[in-house]
């Protein structure tokens, strides 16, 4: 008998809304890792819901879930709360309290433990997760990752048998979000934690899993090994094969039919295994990359010195830079504040208090506000919540133009179409983000600053952001984008710029800029560096795998 | 229900009277210590009624995320003097009701302070921000027809003029006077008055130009997550 | 903050300090009392927050003349009149009854300046969080709450900016109004938004399933105690002793101070001679090595 039983499960909305659920069986053995992946609006987190009575949505439900044989609606409330432990995807707005300790100690309050054992708990669990030296800090004071990780310390407070993850890494950085992933594991090896995770970036916990289950308009399409299920979606050529590990889309774009690699490790495996006994011939992808005229940039950036407070560090430190005309240029370097502040710096919103700026030729100063935010430059911020001020995506983009023929226009660059009379609230995150995008756009401008723009989107969403891009590009809009996603760096952007101690240290195209860097890099350039030189993407992987073989042949 | 009556009655027949009473026996400057703790007292029943009627967490998180809106207002809208906190307050009596507004108003103040300084302002703040949700709950609550723009802002602006501010300045008077005579006062209060005209002044615009969306965003909210079905279960 | 010894003692202990500092300060009218709190709060602070509080000292300077010379405008009780205003005697009773009130004003602010730095959030919630769980969970909730809006409220309008939108200094004051308003109503949908997630976190981990109990994290020592029994008999003696009262209208009248005063003086240096022994013994220790 598995620890956690869901049978015949179908749900529908009572708004009628989707995704629904339908038919959905499965069960969870004990101590288990399952990885519940599936593309947005498939039901995922629909079905994460219904594994705990108090999140379960409104609406027609038939069928059971299961914990431990006992159906959940006979368990009392303090038990679903206290066996079942939920994470859910954004850490700010899960905190309730406004200190550390006091967040711990939160579920253990709510569930009336004795203050004594409480006392033991807390220090457990502080000592289990390395909390102990912030223990007594502010909540606000933590960074994103802390604070996911302070949210996980706090349900596993609570000694869950069953812990449901809701895409917790989503809003993190992937330094952050692989510790985040190795701390998830720890409880799945060292406590027996059963664990329920779904997520839409497979790379970090793809081959962590003991299963994995795809789910595609509320139905379960595949349950069954990591390395089965690559296979399968493979066979069906199904979108979500563009979200697995590179190695293993490296590996079946190639040609190869079996069970594919999952690691970087297994991935270089295969590959030395391959041409162990065969000469490389072509050892670096053929695929020309573009280049741009050094004539007018579109922006040049020389010496920039910036801090926010008189007193405090200085953020930008020396930073110069050279943006070409038409150029997809991104900005990638560890997390800290920076990048960030770099693009605040290009559009006039943080003023630098040393170094010159020039936008088109023309210094930044000497632009007025309604002339530089017009026909110019404009940014999207990082989370694009900050540009919705109405109650309809249409009444957001009139405020920044009221041709109607404009609006249409950008609706359908942005696909957002089929969105216009919603609340902006109520979109997902990639519809937020093109919705965004859209507001952005009317200004019409000739510089697109982006700040983060794949944080938190699927591989199709990614997938439609990079084609609106380029779209973009072709009307000759140049993009300024800081980025933490070094995949998609990869694969769209022209040029890569390495940002490092309030400067930007190197600039060069993405397959030698990937292709010389050893750990920041992509795992398609790891898994094949022994083999290929500057082999970046799965695709040129795959690409220079076929066109060495056919050589030989 | 009954509890709470007993209360009430309890707080405003026996507790303040008896407050009031042996206030007077004390000597010298009686009146700051005396009408200090009266404001107190007459928050206890409010507190009380809601510690027992066990608020729901919905209920309990939105009525949290107002008072910080009142509170973060001040740094948001960037106008010097200009404080939409108490038009925040009473918007969250016209939605939750006269006794959520109470709790909203009260525990903004209290809260705030906790950014600034506490000191003997702090029980007269949060009776006349508590009492300024209280009363637009009393008014608004169950009338949406009277919730039109300017009866908001007239509302906002005539109970800050005439009865928060005012109240306010019971404090300066009695921490500030040496004796308590009608010429001190009316100078107090004359003193107060620009400062509170031009609190009123922001309280109106804000209710003007605030007031319905603000409605309309949490009724949506008590729509979309059933908040209201929650409350009566509870 | 820097280290001090007093407000490492349990919440109540410092409450139930303050409680009579502030207590006895609003109340006593005796200058020499009067003087003894300004200088114990004043003292205290300056220990507590060193030069940061000079502003604060220095701006209550002016603030506590005017109101020395003010209040004698509305009390025109008093024998010697030193001149008139308005037609109304100005008197030298009045003035030191005025310098009195503003002497108890100066003591009120200081040691709430105090109680601010000394009694934190966490503190107050210790205290009175099994007495109204819901209403210290709420403040609990909006203390959190405050630093991310106002956080977000910065993001918005640095967002805003970036496409045209933002509100400058050479707006008219209709725009900035129309601007703010904006950005309120964004944050509002951001923060209603948020309320749900932590609602249902809350309910996630079983809000209101059972009765609630509270992690402490201060515990009343032997040291607590003894100090509040301290702080109860001085309490006790500076009321036993009485002389405390003392009349500046018609006539002064100012009785001549015991050894009430003397309890007085020792209860309001309790925090700082804590905080001194602590400075002493943690030089005397590094001396050792």
């Amino acid at each position: 008998m598995g620890c956690l039983d869901i049978q015949n499960l179908t749900f529908e909305y009572s708004t009628g809304r989707e995704p629904s659920l339908r038919d959905v069986s499965l069960t969870i053995g004990k101590g288990e890792y399952v990885v519940l992946c599936g593309p947005s609006g498939s039901g995922k987190t629909t079905l994460l819901r219904h594994l705990k009575t108090m999140l379960t949505p409104y609406g027609k439900r038939s069928g059971a879930v299961y914990l431990d044989g006992t159906p959940l609606e006979r368990m009392t409330q303090k038990d679903q709360a206290a066996k079942i432990g939920f994470v859910m995807q954004n850490p700010e707005d899960q905190i309730v309290t406004d200190k550390v300790w006091h967040e711990l100690a939160f579920g253990l309050e709510c569930l009336g433990v004795d203050p004594k054992a409480m006392r033991l708990r807390v220090a457990e669990m502080a000592s289990y997760f390395g909390i102990q030296s912030w223990f007594q800090r502010d909540v606000a004071s933590l960074s994103g990752g802390q604070k996911q990780l302070l949210n996980l310390a706090s349900i596993m407070a609570m000694q869950p048998q069953i812990l449901i993850l809701d895409e917790p890494t989503s809003q993190l950085d992937p330094i952050a979000a692989s510790d985040f992933m190795n701390t998830v594991k720890k409880i799945n090896l060292e406590l027996g934690t059963t664990i329920l995770i779904t997520e839409h970036r497979l790379e970090d916990i793809y081959h962590r899993a003991d299963r994995v289950v795809v789910m595609d308009q509320g139905r379960i399409l595949a349950n069954d090994t990591p390395r089965k299920v690559g296979q399968l979606l493979w066979r069906q050529d199904h979108p979500m094969f563009a979200a697995l590990p590179a190695p293993l889309r490296a590996y079946y774009q190639a040609g190869e039919r079996g069970e594919g690699p999952i690691t970087v490790r297994e991935g270089r495996d295969w590959l030395t295994g391959t041409f162990e006994n065969r000469p490389v011939t072509i050892p670096e992808p053929a695929r020309g990359e573009k280049t741009f005229p050094e004539k007018d940039p579109a922006l040049k950036a020389k010496g920039l010195w910036f801090r926010y407070e008189k007193d405090g560090p200085d953020v930008l430190q020396d930073l110069s830079v050279t943006v070409p005309r038409g150029s997809l240029f991104a900005i990638v370097g560890g997390n800290g504040e920076g990048k960030s502040t770099t693009l605040k710096a290009f559009c006039g919103v943080c003023k630098p208090y040393r170094g010159k700026i020039e936008i088109f030729g023309r210094p930044l100063r000497e632009y007025k506000a309604d002339r530089l935010y017009k026909n110019c430059v404009a940014m999207l911020p990082q989370d694009p919540k900050s540009l919705f001020v109405k109650s309809t995506v249409l009444e957001d983009l009139r405020e920044m133009c009221r041709e109607p023929e404009k609006i249409e226009a950008v609706a359908r660059t942005c696909n957002i179409v089929p969105l216009l009379d919603a609340n902006p609230q109520d979109l997902s995150g990639g519809e937020q983000q093109r919705a965004a995008l859209a507001k952005v756009l009317l200004t019409e401008p000739k510089l697109l600053l982006l700040d983060e723009p794949t944080k938190g989107l699927d591989s199709m969403f990614k997938k439609q952001l990079a084609d609106i891009l380029r779209a973009l590009q072709a009307r000759d809009v140049t993009i300024v984008m800081v980025s933490h996603d070094v995949e998609f760096c990869a694969e769209y952007a022209d040029l890569v710029s390495m940002f490092f101690g309030g400067q930007i240290l190197t600039t060069d195209t993405p397959r030698r800029f990937f292709g010389q860097n050893s750990f920041y890099t992509t795992a398609a350039s790891r898994m094949s560096r022994c083999i290929f030189r500057n082999a970046v993407t799965a695709e040129d992987v795959a690409e220079l795998y076929l066109a060495n073989l056919e050589g030989r042949s | 229900m009954k509890r709470s009556v007993c209360i009430n009655l309890f707080t405003w027949l026996i507790l303040i009277p008896l407050t009031l009473f042996l206030g007077t026996r004390l000597t010298g400057r009686w009146y700051y210590l005396t009408s200090t703790l009266v404001i107190i007292e007459a928050m206890l029943p409010f507190f009380f009624s809601f510690e027992t009627r066990k608020p729901q967490a919905r209920e309990l998180v939105t009525i949290a995320v107002l008072c910080a809106l009142a509170v973060a207002s001040r740094v948001v809208v960037l106008i010097p003097n200009f404080k939409p906190t108490t038009a925040i307050i009473m918007l969250s009596g016209i939605a939750l009701g006269p006794e959520a507004g109470f709790v909203t108003g009260a525990v903004t103040a209290f809260a705030s302070n906790f950014f600034f300084s506490q000191g003997p302002w702090t029980p007269w703040q949060m009776m006349g921000y508590g009492f300024g949700g209280f009363f637009a709950g009393v008014i608004f609550a169950k009338r949406r027809a009277w919730r039109n723009p300017a009866g908001l802002a007239l509302f906002g602006f005539f109970t800050i003029l005439l009865v928060v501010g005012p109240l306010l300045d019971c404090c300066t008077l009695f921490t500030t006077g040496s004796r308590l005579s009608w010429s001190y006062a009316a100078a107090v209060f004359i003193a107060g008055f620009p400062y509170n005209l031009q609190h009123a002044l922001a309280c109106g615009a804000t209710m003007l130009v605030f007031g319905k969306p603000l409605l309309a965003k949490l009724d949506r909210l008590i729509v979309k997550y059933g908040m209201m079905d929650a409350r009566k279960e509870g | 903050m820097r280290s001090d010894a007093f407000s490492k003692y349990h919440p109540l202990t410092n409450f139930v300090f303050f409680l009579g500092a502030i207590g006895f300060a609003v109340v006593i009218q005796h200058p020499a009392y009067i003087g003894a709190s300004c200088v114990g709060g004043a003292l205290y602070l300056l220990l507590l927050k060193g030069r940061k509080c000079r502003n604060m000292l220095l701006g209550m300077l002016p603030l506590v003349v005017l109101m020395a010379a003010w209040n004698p405008l509305f009390n025109t009780y008093g024998e010697h009149v030193l001149f008139t205003v308005f037609g109304r005697p100005y008197t030298l009773e009045a003035l030191c009854y005025g310098m009195a009130i503003a002497g108890i004003f100066a003591a009120m602010m200081l040691w709430f300046s105090c109680y601010s730095a000394v009694l934190t959030s966490d503190k107050f919630i210790c205290l009175f969080g099994k007495l109204i769980p819901a209403l210290s969970l709420l403040i609990v909730m909006v203390l959190r709450m405050i630093p991310n809006l106002v956080r977000r409220g910065k993001q918005i309008l640095d967002a805003r900016k970036s496409i045209g939108k933002g509100v400058g200094e050479n707006n008219s004051l209709k725009q900035k109004l129309h601007g703010g308003m904006q950005v309120l109503s964004a944050l509002t949908d951001w923060a209603l938004e948020g309320s749900i997630v932590t609602a249902d976190s809350m309910r996630a981990r079983g809000y209101g399933t059972a009765r609630p109990t509270s992690f402490r994290l201060y515990h009343m020592t032997l040291q607590d105690w003894a100090l509040l029994a301290w702080m109860v008999l001085l309490a006790a003696l500076v009321i036993a002793a009485g002389g405390t009262g003392a009349e500046y209208t018609p006539q002064i009248d100012i009785p001549r101070p015991g050894w009430g005063f003397i309890a007085y003086c020792l209860y309001l240096m309790i925090p700082s001679l804590l905080h001194g022994k602590e400075a002493v013994q943690w030089a005397v220790s590094i001396s050792r090595i």
